[in-house]
């Protein structure tokens, strides 16, 4: 059945469609900031939300959705990815001199990008944009990945054929990796262990503050001074104003909240899967989360006599009950897709519905909480007057197993769902990576 | 329950007033005698022959049984998690902490707890010559990591001469344009180190002092490498020195000599009896293996004998382990040294009690049962010293943390739950999803 | 002299190693223990013991009142002789490179002037079994080819002689076999590391094409074996599989490091399909498997009860009870330490055994009769028996309580002095001003 309907959708495949003016009417409309509206009207104008209500008048000329047994939905928001930035081509390590001396302390700035922005990276050919649209995400927060302070991220739209205009936000706040390059000897240079991390995470943050003081010094007399040299590590880590930390399970978060508290600068985990452990220490502390839907699994062909401990097991257990735990005591989380592809991100979604994480809240992590998150809650993540008009529409609920979505529109203009083929990881360019259609006026 | 979880956490500190009866007491710095030991507040109350148990007090029953301070072990690296306990990419590693990476879960700290250990000192490696910062742990097992420190004491940091810090020095292999050797490759390049590293340290302390002292009007830059060499210096830093040879633990109280600071210990210290006389006099511990030695070249003069030759020798020694199965033990391991070089029992219990409390200058508060320290105390069910004593319960601040017979107990329920969830986990596994990398 | 009195002269021929040890107890672990008994030692032999035992007038007497005496203990897994300091490769003679090494023996490497040989026998240890290789599961050889399979034969040793020849009890004491187990981890090093995993497809791939490997030279082997009996034309000798006839005819067994139930039951298995006799090393968390070893009545050298539990969730004191649970299941034990360096120390893994559960009585003749029989050789050491090697020990007390001192040291009747180099440290710098 659907196989068969994809085939006669295939010219319409990812269409985008602009038309000025729309009307969603007689529609359930699952706002997530305010009540549900059973039978509401929406209207689109110039890519935002003109209105919203159940007594709403639809301007002449506008094209009209019969929403009956349709919901509306804020468009989805994938809370960490790296949609949109196509990974540079694998370079083979060669057996050569390395071409910069493995780092030898926090002053080298190793593994540090901290300057580098995923807004200046965003292509609209990445093929996994198509496929994120079509699960209905009209949303990511896309960042650098690699090294300790990997870049800034950008709140991205899953539409248009320039970056300039599919950012909605830049920066979106700081990647960052606390794993130790490993090795005891000295080849990968500092820092080898967690430990080094923490030593130089620290040591950064010190010298951020000591940077700007000497610089505001400078620049209040500088007659007579040393000029202090510019430090684009530190100008990056600035610019950030927001460090995304991993942790994931109890330890880590205790250990990570722990080290955040010493920084000046505000902070969300990502990761967070023993949440369930952790939530009234989350909101005691006020620590926001972005959780992971790739569940903890049994490795594929594992050893059938290889015994695993409680504490494994206990976690692949619970993890999925993580959301329900946090939305139970009031922790502000938002959920992110860890890699997979938009549908297994949603199954996982889903499964923390099953263990107990209500739909609409569900949807909340997925749409307003990560607004809040990234201090964008005022354009992006409900179905409210003035927001940017990013919506989908579904028959059913929108995370149900069975439904389907119907309609997705991202800035106003709308989306032909269709079948998704995109691979779940983006080869390099050059490598398989397919075309991207561009829009067709209708 | 959560909820409740978390306020037991919360108070962790207010242990049940206890009273241990009947129980041949080790007091290690007072005598041994028969009598009872009160606890309250977590602390060691009062300790005599005859003790009223006041009203509500908990009675442990200790007849035929023997008590002695919990066992401390002055060189562990249980419980640290992810990446190792080595920052072995540079030769200083002053600044990094081993507090950010205690493991609360690891088993190896109840196993530890089992054998009768109350507190460990978790070392950074020996991989540098002067490696990362220590950190004083209690084993309070099913606590978080924050409750898992020590709390008081001076914060210490971890050196290392010999083989160790020189192998980064020496490449396995060929030699190519990439092989990156870090320096040192030498006994001799290690001692440089120091002077270097020390060098570097005073001049630091001086920009400090010259900007207090308003000598200068720069702010200088806060450096977590050399901060603590200057704690050091300063004596507010303890050292604690991996070393096997004589001649580089000579050197090493020379080079201290030198920029006016004092080690606290040798660690293995497997020829501290070549060089005890020095040890003396310099007034560093040692603080190493009863038996070990053989599985490397600077450990063939290793001798059982240690111990008992630096004792006489009026150095304060200590047996460690440096193992998470050796730390299981550590009574029998001090037994040795009655066995090889004739120490007394009271010697040889307080190389695992009072002794390591002393290098690490925590005495005031553990390693011995005396009214106000804390009441961290091993119940054994032989003499501590025998081969076949087994800890029945161990307090760690009045509070019980193992308990033989609860042990025993609760493994049937946690067997119980494991196999519930394995044959959870057997029906079919969820499609494992495409890795990203990330 | 007191003692003279109860001497009853009738032992003829006076060797001139003979002595007569007096006024000790004797703890034969065969049979009871006699209070206040002598012993009377003959060129190297046992030839009387008793509470009243007759010796000729001109015999040496030494006095040991107040001591005790015991078996020399056996330690059934060392590297003894072969191996002096362990990170230096040119100290190591273990681990010879190639799959199939049954020929090779461990016996003719064995350096009399080990300092390790010394320094474990003065706690009382007179006889070590020793391994041609290290025991580990994934292990690799000091080679870079395939690893290795049968590593060669291990030999039961005095541990005091001129040299290896004089040394040797049995030459040929078993034959090490690094069984082809499926391993799903890669070695890690570290505390508390975790080796990636291998896809369980695979490395049950990698152990049936090496299995197939072992079953083909163990065929190879029997092929031979008929070529030889039946004299067969154009017959050539062969030295590696004339050194698997043995094997084949059940008078050397296989010695099998296997830790846990699975390697356990293949290696097992594996043994009655090739109807060949085998000693399991290194047991050390048995499971199910424990009836396994017991219906197939497999001796047992177990893995150090001192050791870490295996995995996590295991009882805290999984390895120190594992000794007591392989004697209430009948299963035949001894102990090893797997190394040299704490070879000494036999006595006192035995000892957290018993702590946890093992008879005392059973510990003593796990660590004396139970390993002489098992590896063969218990008609000439293991216990305090008439006709048996003068191999015994002389202490203050009970040898497993580390606080025991030993005072004598006897191999095949000869006085071992005490001395060690770690004794002559021990008082040149005692000597120290």
């Amino acid at each position: 059945m659907i196989k068969s309907l994809a085939f006669l959708c295939l010219p319409l495949l990812a269409v985008a469609q602009k038309q000025t003016t729309v009307a969603i009417r007689n529609a359930k409309i699952v706002t997530i900031s305010g009540p549900v509206l059973y039978k509401g009207t929406v209207i689109l104008k110039d890519g935002l939300i003109e209105a919203v209500g159940e007594n709403v008048r639809i301007p002449a000329g506008a094209w009209i959705i019969e929403g009956d047994g349709l919901t509306v939905y804020p468009g989805l928001i994938d809370g960490l990815s790296t949609v949109g930035i196509i990974p540079p081509p694998v370079i083979t390590p060669t057996t050569t001199a390395p071409a910069t001396p493995p780092a030898r302390g926090p002053e080298d700035r190793p593994r540090t990008t901290s300057w580098e922005r995923a807004a200046d990276k965003v292509r609209a050919n990445d093929p996994r944009i198509d496929s994120a649209r079509n699960a209905g995400f009209t949303s990511v927060v896309t960042f650098p990945t690699a090294g300790i302070f990997a870049g800034q991220g950008a709140v991205v739209n899953m539409a248009g054929d320039n970056p300039s205009k599919m950012i909605v936000e830049s920066p979106a706040g700081q990647y960052m990796t606390l794993a130790g390059a490993g090795g005891q000897g000295a080849a990968r240079g500092f820092p080898s262990s967690g430990m080094g991390v923490y030593a130089y995470v620290r040591q950064i943050f010190i010298d951020l503050d000591y940077y700007e003081k000497t610089k505001a010094a400078y620049q209040a007399n500088p007659a007579g001074k040393q000029r202090p040299a510019y430090d684009r590590a530190l100008e990056g880590l600035k610019e950030s104003g927001r460090l995304l930390l991993p942790a994931g399970s109890k330890v880590e978060m205790e250990r990570v909240i722990r080290l955040a508290s010493e920084l000046n600068m505000p902070f969300v985990l990502y990761g967070a899967q023993e949440g369930y452990r952790t939530s009234e220490q989350l909101k005691q502390g006020k620590v926001s989360v972005l959780v992971s839907a790739k569940w903890p699994a049994k490795i594929p062909n594992g050893d059938p006599d290889a015994e695993e401990s409680l504490r494994t097991l206990e976690v692949r257990e619970n993890a999925p009950s993580t959301p329900a735990a946090l939305a139970k005591d009031g922790v502000k989380f938002a959920f992110y897709s860890d890699g997979q592809t938009p549908v297994e991100f949603i199954k996982g979604v889903r499964l923390a519905v099953e263990r107990g994480l209500s739909h609409d809240d569900a949807v909340k992590a997925l749409s307003l909480s990560t607004a809040e998150i990234f201090g964008i809650a005022n354009r992006l993540g409900s179905v409210e007057k003035g927001k940017i008009a990013n919506l989908v529409i579904s028959k059913g609920d929108l995370l149900a197993e069975k439904s389907t979505i119907q309609y997705v529109f991202i800035d106003g203009i709308h989306f032909v769902p269709s079948p998704d083929a995109a691979p779940a990881t983006v080869a390099p360019p050059g490598a398989t990576g397919r075309r991207p259609r561009t829009g067709d006026q209708k | 329950m959560r909820f409740a979880l978390y306020l037991l956490t919360a108070m962790a500190t207010f242990a049940e007033t206890t009273i241990v009866q009947n129980a041949t007491v080790y007091t290690i710095t007072k005598g041994t005698f028969k009598g009872s030991v009160l606890i309250e507040d977590g602390k060691i109350k009062q300790v005599g022959l005859n003790i009223t148990a006041p009203a509500g007090a908990r009675i442990v029953d200790a007849s035929g049984m023997h008590l002695t301070p919990g066992l401390i072990d002055a060189h562990s690296h249980i419980a640290v998690q992810a990446g190792g306990i080595n920052e072995g990419s540079v030769s200083v590693s002053s600044m990094v902490r081993i507090e950010d990476f205690v493991d609360p879960e690891s088993v190896a700290i109840y196993r530890a707890l089992a054998g009768g250990v109350t507190t460990a000192n978790i070392l950074h490696g020996s991989a540098n010559a002067i490696g990362g910062q220590n950190r004083l742990i209690k084993m309070r097992w099913g606590k978080s990591g924050a409750e898992m420190l020590f709390a008081g004491g001076p914060p210490s940091i971890k050196f290392a001469l010999g083989e160790n810090p020189k192998r980064s020095g020496n490449a396995n292999g060929p030699v190519t344009p990439a092989t990156v050797l870090r320096y040192p490759a030498t006994r001799m390049g290690v001692e440089d180190v120091y002077r270097q590293a020390f060098t570097e340290a005073q001049a630091y302390q001086k920009t400090w002092a010259d900007f207090k002292g308003g000598s200068s009007t720069v702010e200088p830059r806060r450096d977590l490498r050399l901060e603590p060499l200057v704690e050091i210096m300063e004596g507010k830093r303890l050292v604690h020195c991996h070393a096997y040879r004589g001649d580089e633990m000579l050197m090493m109280m020379r080079v201290a000599e030198e920029f006016g600071f004092r080690i606290a210990t040798f660690q293995h210290v497997q020829e501290g009896y070549k060089i005890a006389k020095e040890m003396a006099v310099h007034g560093v511990g040692g603080s190493g293996f009863s038996d070990w030695w053989a599985y490397k070249m600077e450990v063939v003069d290793g001798i059982p004998y240690n111990m008992a030759v630096m004792t006489n020798k009026g150095v304060l020694a200590a047996v460690n382990s440096d193992d998470a199965g050796l730390m299981r033990r550590l009574n029998t391991e001090a037994a040795k040294t009655m066995k090889y070089g004739g120490l007394t029992e009271e010697q040889a219990l307080a190389l695992v009690t009072i002794n390591p409390a002393r290098h690490m200058k925590v005495d005031d508060m553990i390693g011995s049962i005396e009214v106000g320290k804390s009441a961290d105390l091993v119940v054994w069910n032989k003499h501590p010293l025998s081969s076949y004593a087994v800890p029945q319960k161990v307090f760690i601040d009045g509070n019980l943390y193992f308990d033989r017979d609860q042990d025993g107990s609760e493994r049937v329920a946690k067997e119980t739950k494991k196999k519930a969830l394995e044959e959870k986990s057997k029906t079919p596994a969820r499609k494992p999803s495409t890795n990203e990398d990330r | 002299m007191k003692i003279a009195k109860f001497l009853l002269f009738t032992v003829p021929l006076v060797a001139q190693d003979s002595f007569i040890l007096r006024n000790v107890t004797i703890h034969p672990v065969t049979s009871a223990d006699i209070v206040g008994g002598s012993i009377v030692v003959a060129n190297g032999k046992i030839v009387e013991l008793g509470a009243k035992v007759t010796a000729s007038k001109s015999i040496k007497v030494i006095d040991g009142r107040g001591l005790h005496v015991y078996p020399g203990m056996i330690n059934c897994a060392t590297q003894m002789g072969l191996s002096e300091v362990t990170s230096v490769r040119e100290s190591n003679d273990t681990n010879e490179i190639g799959e199939f090494l049954p020929q090779v023996r461990a016996v003719v490497a064995v350096n009399p002037d080990s300092e390790h040989i010394p320094v474990t026998r003065v706690n009382g240890i007179t006889s070590s079994l020793v391994l041609p290789a290290s025991l580990s599961e994934t292990g690799r050889g000091a080679g870079t080819g395939p690893q290795s399979i049968l590593r060669g034969q291990s030999a039961m040793i005095h541990l005091d002689g001129w040299n290896w020849e004089d040394m040797a009890i049995s030459r040929n004491a078993g034959v090490l076999m690094r069984f082809p187990a499926i391993v799903t981890r890669r070695a890690a090093f570290g505390e508390g590391a975790i080796g990636t995993p291998i896809p369980y497809n695979e490395a049950k791939k990698t152990y049936e094409t090496e299995l197939k490997k072992v079953e083909e030279f163990f065929d190879s082997a029997k092929h031979y074996q008929a070529a030889k009996m039946a004299k067969a034309a154009g017959f050539k000798l062969n030295v590696q599989l004339d050194a698997m006839i043995p094997v084949l005819e059940g008078k050397v067994p296989l010695l099998i490091a296997a830790q846990k139930e699975r390697t356990i039951r293949d290696a097992i298995a594996f043994a009655k399909k090739q109807n060949v006799k085998i000693i399991l090393l290194d047991v050390t968390k048995p499971g199910k498997a424990l009836d396994v070893i017991k219906q197939n009545n497999i001796p047992v050298v177990v893995g150090k009860p001192t050791s870490l539990p295996e995995d996590e969730d295991d009882p805290y004191d999984a390895s120190y009870s594992l000794p007591g649970q392989l004697y209430k299941a009948g299963i035949k034990f001894a102990f090893g330490t797997y190394d040299n360096q704490f070879a000494r120390n036999l006595p006192y893994e035995a000892a957290f055994a018993v702590a946890y559960g093992l008879p005392y009585e059973e510990a003593l003749k796990a660590l004396t009769i139970g390993a002489a029989e098992i590896f063969g050789v218990s008609n000439e050491i293991g216990s305090i028996e008439k006709g048996k090697s003068a191999d015994f020990v002389v202490t203050d007390g009970d040898p497993l309580e580390v606080r025991t001192q030993v005072k004598m040291l006897f191999i095949r009747g000869k006085n071992v002095s005490l001395e060690t180099k770690q004794t002559r440290l021990y008082e040149k710098y005692m000597n120290r001003k």
